[in-house]
């Protein structure tokens, strides 16, 4: 087990591969049990989307582009939604995660108030089911139940599920292993996501992120981070969509 | 103990609460039992996760997928990593199987219809019975020497299953039709004819640096796009250049939202874009001889006709445009063109396809890099990839037949006829003069509540089957489907519950004493039979000893490809013609662009609440229609988004809410298929409207097909609003100004 | 009496139906406080060994655990086969019964019972006795694997530490509470990980 605490998991998401397909959007509903989002939920604004795929116009027909951010909890380093959950049902853990705890959480909702991503989602209902829909519900997650909190979570019991049959069957789980990769990574037609473990410096997400951070800025980085100015040091790092039309113009 | 009325209030009311509260202690009393199985299958262990590998039926490229099952229930799925169309990866459609599989408005047993047509009134029979009542009809109709008058019509099917349905079709003498409600034909023969061959060819988009497409929305429904989608990740960010993408098209769709140009042309003028394109270079003389002879016959004068400066404004793009796309496709090394949906569906369509897939000539790329890669034949003789549908007018024909009488049983597999086939076909109506109408839908759709018969087919996670790929890879691919577990309904014994449709057809063919020439009782041992046949090639992705270990290994991996067995290399041009100008019809004030919904396509998909509930990429709009319009033109007319609108051509109509944006040409609506069925589940019936059933009767001057872009249609509030079901907020998301983008962009054309 | 005497003042009749009022609801929340935290504790003490089961459930089958392991001595791992691979230890299918009971106990009215069940093909419903909420992922292999290699003892000698002495029960009945402080306890001595996702996603 000591091996497995000093990593810390971190996504790179290439808007410029990204479509906007949602691909990763079913994925996600498949993977972690969440209700299905009906009419009425979406009308109330309580649909559950762990990731989703936010969609921006610029400028007017026909001169108009439509940009797509896949957006998912960005399990920041530090995270705003952390200091004041009044039960500690969300904290970091060692292997950077921001993690949801659903039997502690007592749906105060100030984490969902603080998060300036909007990734986090309050069951208002009892999730439901027609019976026969039942079956395919992952065994590996928690169906969270009425008043609680709950987001993306990395698809931690991917993590938890591949490192213990690694060390079950004694080999090392390496990055990008589909057993240890989210859903919607796994899922990604254009390889949009890329996964891993930000402490091997090896791994392909460690280089992903070094290539683009090293010229943050410069017209070489691509490398940003969702609403950076905030100081949440999110453990999700975009990298800029290429427009030649943009001009020199980039971020902030 | 006598009680008095308060007595008994106040003991009935505490008993009552104290019940309530304490029930909440408890833990349900299913929690509280183990089952002890008869036998433990190895996929029935608890805990335990198998991956069993087979093919994707959600759209119509079969995809190698792998399904996670745990004790006996299938969980998730996911790409099949040695695939070679999706290698791992796949459409967001693919997952939602599952919830087609456990779906709760399945067909549990075979039904014959008690009410009226359409009524919903059902009664189970065993399978004896129904097969023996559809095996009465066909009997009677062969006693007759009628046998004609069967009619079996399914979706593309191709592999084992198309081959079994043909047969079928074709011993006992029935009509067989294939039905697809955005029709592949008019690109389909394009493509034959521009490369000579009758499957589609792979695009090498991966290595392409310039990609010219037309009307295709190839990332999100056209044709194959998991595997386009995964060569468009390596196009954009996998080479050290960066290539480029311009879509030219009537609509921005997702495929235009990604590109670095979008065209906006005018319906149906894609085709003369393209043949503008080849003018521009012919006269530039960036072109071989040989080339421009076979593609204009040796005389190339005709095409000045065609030159940008004369078609510039028909298109309604400018001059400049045209050359400018010219230059740059004549100067890039791997460029690439692709076209189709909007493109195809037009009066000229044909036309307008083969001069857009005849730019790979001029690219001269066919069998290179970064170009068109060519097919060879199926490996398996006799074994074909699904055909293209039978056009709109050769179904038009068949309900003239309908009318006249000549229908007398009507088997219908996977196509939904009721729902697809526009009103002005006539069909809902003529189909009160076919006797019998069998359905083989596995849910009720707007086809199967209109049977009289229902034979309830295994979904195909429980079925077993093969495909040749639609869109192959370039060489030999098989892909194999097996059951990922037992029927669902397995509990209700032999005689109710479902079967497979492949099975089905045997099982009439063995009680009608039919010699289909497949020596196998069962269609699991049809497609055994033909494995010995690749076992025998001993070559390709499976290596094997014996031919049982080939069998494993093969549907261990979910197919079998031999990556040195590969297409021809190259292609004669086919000569061009000139393109007509589109026929466009009724009186509206918008041009109607219809396009497929991300996660319904045709409309197949929307019985699945995940489907449903998949925010479109465009205007990330869920479980609804609606209607896509110029949000400055919206303004002038005092639409504004969720204001229920009538759209109707030529005096049909169907209600959609408006979802004005910035992206829509001023001149244009565009709607989404897949809505407004009849049934279909509790998840879709009566739910949006059916586009499909107002559309004009335009047909492609070549193969008949449906021109389903072809429509004028007008605008009308009704006064009513409803909420668009969207994940977003009603804040508009502009950027606050112009040189501050809302995602951070840099125009760094750098790896 | 001296000027500024605190003096009350006699409530009005009003004050009177005010207070009374009052009264009544502060009685209410009283009631209302008691029976939550009846509804607490009793929820969280609802399990079997403090509602004073000192026996374990019956079983629809007496299956002796006393016969087979003590008697017999057969291991755990021969009809929990699970145990050493997955997370769930898993119970046997009623086949694996049938190896030796298609020949032995000929004339015992529970083997009838199990062969009846076993020949009209329906399968076994056991009383669960060991239940860990759905939110809480708890993983047989782990345990068995870390305990043995640490203790060097076998795979089946690892179950009773928290199962008890199984072999010695009759009916098999919960003996450790097997509540969140007995894990992170344990989870603490043997310096297990005690990140609350070790268990809960």
């Amino acid at each position: 087990m000591a091996d497995s605490q000093d990593r810390k998991w971190g996504m790179v998401v290439d808007i410029d591969r990204c479509t906007g397909c949602n691909g990763c959007v079913v994925a996600c509903q498949s993977e972690n049990n969440i209700p299905n989002n009906l009419e009425e939920h979406f009308n109330q604004r309580r649909a559950i989307q762990w990731i989703r795929i936010e969609r921006y116009w610029e400028g007017e027909y026909p001169n108009v582009k439509a940009r797509f951010i896949p957006v998912m909890c960005q399990q920041c380093g530090n995270a705003p939604c952390e200091p004041v959950c009044p039960v500690y049902a969300t904290y970091h853990n060692e292997e950077g995660l921001n993690v949801q705890v659903y039997n502690r959480c007592i749906g105060t909702r100030f984490c969902a108030n603080g998060c300036p991503y909007h990734v986090r989602f309050f069951n208002f209902w009892e999730p439901e089911w027609p019976e026969s829909l039942k079956n395919q519900l992952n065994p590996d997650v928690t169906v969270r139940s009425r008043g609680i909190m709950e987001k993306c979570s990395f698809c931690v019991q991917r993590i938890r599920r591949s490192t213990r049959e690694g060390e079950r069957d004694e080999v090392q789980v390496e990055d990008g292993d589909r057993a240890l990769s989210p859903a919607c990574v796994n899922a990604c037609p254009t390889t949009a996501l890329t996964f891993g473990d930000f402490n091997n410096d090896s791994s392909q997400v460690s280089m992903m992120k070094e290539e683009a951070m090293a010229n943050r800025g410069k017209k070489e980085g691509r490398g940003y981070r969702l609403l950076d100015n905030l100081g949440t040091e999110a453990n999700v790092i975009y990298l800029k969509k290429v427009d030649n039309s943009a001009g020199a113009v980039h971020g902030h | 103990m006598a009680l008095n009325r308060r007595q008994f209030l106040t003991l009935m009311g505490g008993s009552a609460g104290a019940a309530v509260f304490f029930q909440a202690c408890g833990i349900p009393e299913k929690e509280l039992l183990i089952d002890s199985p008869i036998e433990m299958p190895e996929d029935l262990v608890t805990g335990i996760d198998n991956w069993y590998a087979t093919s994707c039926r959600q759209c119509d490229t079969a995809e190698g997928i792998v399904v996670r099952v745990m004790e006996g229930r299938a969980k998730k799925i996911e790409g099949n990593v040695d695939y070679p169309i999706n290698v791992g990866k796949h459409s967001p459609r693919c997952e939602a199987g599952v919830q087609g599989l456990y779906h709760p408005d399945r067909i549990s047993s075979p039904l014959v219809r008690t009410g009226p047509r359409g009524s919903g009134e059902y009664r189970e029979i065993s399978w004896e019975d129904a097969i023996g009542r559809l095996t009465n009809e066909l009997q009677n109709l062969e006693a007759s020497g009628d046998q004609s008058q069967a009619v079996l019509v399914t979706n593309p099917i191709g592999g084992h299953l198309g081959l079994v349905a043909d047969k079928f079709a074709d011993v006992f003498g029935a009509r067989r039709f294939t039905y697809e409600p955005l029709e592949t034909s008019v690109v389909r023969k394009a493509l034959s004819d521009v490369f000579g061959q009758n499957s589609m060819p792979d695009f090498d988009i991966d290595n392409s640096d310039y990609l010219l497409s037309f009307g295709a929305d190839f990332l999100s429904t056209w044709a194959s796009p998991t595997r386009y989608s995964r060569g468009y990740g390596e196009f954009r960010q996998g080479h050290d250049h960066r290539g480029k993408l311009v879509h030219i098209d009537s609509r921005f769709s997702t495929t235009a939202a990604n590109a670095d140009e979008w065209i906006r042309v005018n319906p149906g003028t894609e085709g003369l874009f393209a043949l503008a394109v080849i003018q521009s270079i012919v006269s530039k003389g960036h072109i071989s001889d040989s080339v421009v002879n076979a593609l204009t016959g040796g005389d190339s004068g005709w095409l000045s006709t065609y030159s940008p400066e004369n078609v510039s404004e028909e298109i309604g793009v400018t001059p400049e445009t045209i050359l400018h796309v010219g230059e740059d496709f004549s100067h890039s090394n791997h460029a690439l063109a692709i076209g189709g949906g909007s493109a195809a569906a037009h009066s000229n369509g044909y036309a307008s396809v083969k001069a857009i897939f005849s730019l790979n000539h001029v690219a001269d790329n066919v069998g290179k890099k970064g170009g068109v890669i060519l097919n060879p034949d199926s490996p398996i003789g006799g074994l074909e990839a699904a055909p293209s549908g039978n056009s709109f007018a050769e179904f038009q024909r068949l309900t003239e037949d309908m009318q006249s009488g000549t229908v007398k049983v009507l088997m219908v597999r996977g196509a939904d006829l009721f729902y697809g086939l526009p009103d002005t076909s006539g069909f809902k109506g003529r189909s009160a003069n076919v006797p019998m109408i069998v359905s083989f839908g596995g849910m009720m759709d707007d086809t199967t509540s209109m049977a009289d018969l229902i034979l309830p087919e295994h979904h195909y996670l429980e079925d077993w089957g093969t495909d040749i790929p639609l869109a192959g890879v370039g060489y030999e691919l098989v892909g194999f489907q097996q059951p990922v577990v037992r029927p669902f309904f397995e509990d209700r014994g032999d005689n109710l519950g479902t079967k497979g449709f492949g099975d089905v057809l045997l099982a009439l063919a063995q009680v009608m004493q039919m010699d289909l020439g497949l020596n196998a009782d069962t269609f699991k041992e049809v497609i055994r039979e033909s494995a010995r046949e690749l076992y025998a090639l001993g070559r390709g992705s499976i290596n094997a000893p014996t031919f049982e270990a080939f069998w494993n290994g093969v549907l261990q991996r979910g197919g079998w490809w031999d990556v040195n067995a590969k297409g021809p290399s190259s292609a004669e041009p086919d000569r061009l013609d000139g393109i007509s100008s589109p026929v466009i019809t009724g009186s509206g004030e918008f041009n109607l662009m219809p396009f497929a919904s991300a996660s319904l396509l045709d409309g197949r998909n929307a019985s699945l609440p995940w489907m449903q509930a998949m925010p479109d990429p465009i205007s990330t709009a869920t479980w609804q229609t609606w209607v896509e319009m110029n949000h400055k033109v919206a303004e002038e007319r005092g639409i504004k988004e969720g204001d229920v609108v009538t759209v109707s051509a030529s005096g049909r109509s169907i209600t959609a809410l408006a979802m004005p944006n910035p992206a829509t040409p001023p001149d244009a609506v565009s709607i989404p298929f897949g809505q407004g069925h009849r049934d279909g589940g509790r998840y879709s019936a009566g739910r949006g409207g059916n586009l499909m059933a107002i559309l004009d009767a335009v047909h492609d001057e070549t193969t008949g097909a449906l021109a389903w872009a072809a429509n004028k249609v007008s605008v009308t509030p009704t006064g009513e609003w409803v909420r668009v079901p969207k994940f977003e907020n009603t804040v508009p998301d502009f950027p606050r100004d112009e040189h501050n983008h809302v995602i951070e962009l840099t125009s760094e054309d750098t790896h | 009496m001296i000027p500024g005497d605190f003096q009350p003042q006699r409530p009005t009749s009003r004050q009177m139906v005010k207070l009374g009022v009052l009264g009544v609801v502060a009685l209410g929340v009283f009631v209302a406080i008691v029976l939550g935290l009846t509804f607490h504790i009793s929820a969280w003490l609802g399990q079997p060994v403090v509602f004073a089961r000192s026996e374990g459930p019956d079983q629809p089958i007496a299956f002796p655990h006393t016969t087979h392991v003590q008697e017999l001595g057969m291991d755990c791992t021969f009809c929990h086969r699970n145990v050493e691979k997955e997370a769930a230890a898993s119970v046997p299918a009623t086949g694996l019964c049938m190896t030796c009971h298609s020949a032995v106990g000929d004339d015992l009215d529970e083997i009838e019972k199990m062969r009846s069940l076993y020949e009209d093909g329906r399968s076994i419903h056991w009383v669960r006795v060991h239940r860990v909420p759905d939110h809480v992922h708890f993983v047989h292999e782990a345990h068995i694997r870390y305990f043995s290699e640490k203790d060097g003892i076998e795979p089946s000698q690892v179950c009773q530490t928290c199962h008890g002495d199984v072999k010695e029960m009759e009916k098999v009945k919960q003996v450790e509470t097997l509540k969140m402080g007995d894990c992170v306890s344990c989870h603490k001595e043997n310096s297990a990980p005690t990140d609350c996702a070790t268990c809960h996603y």
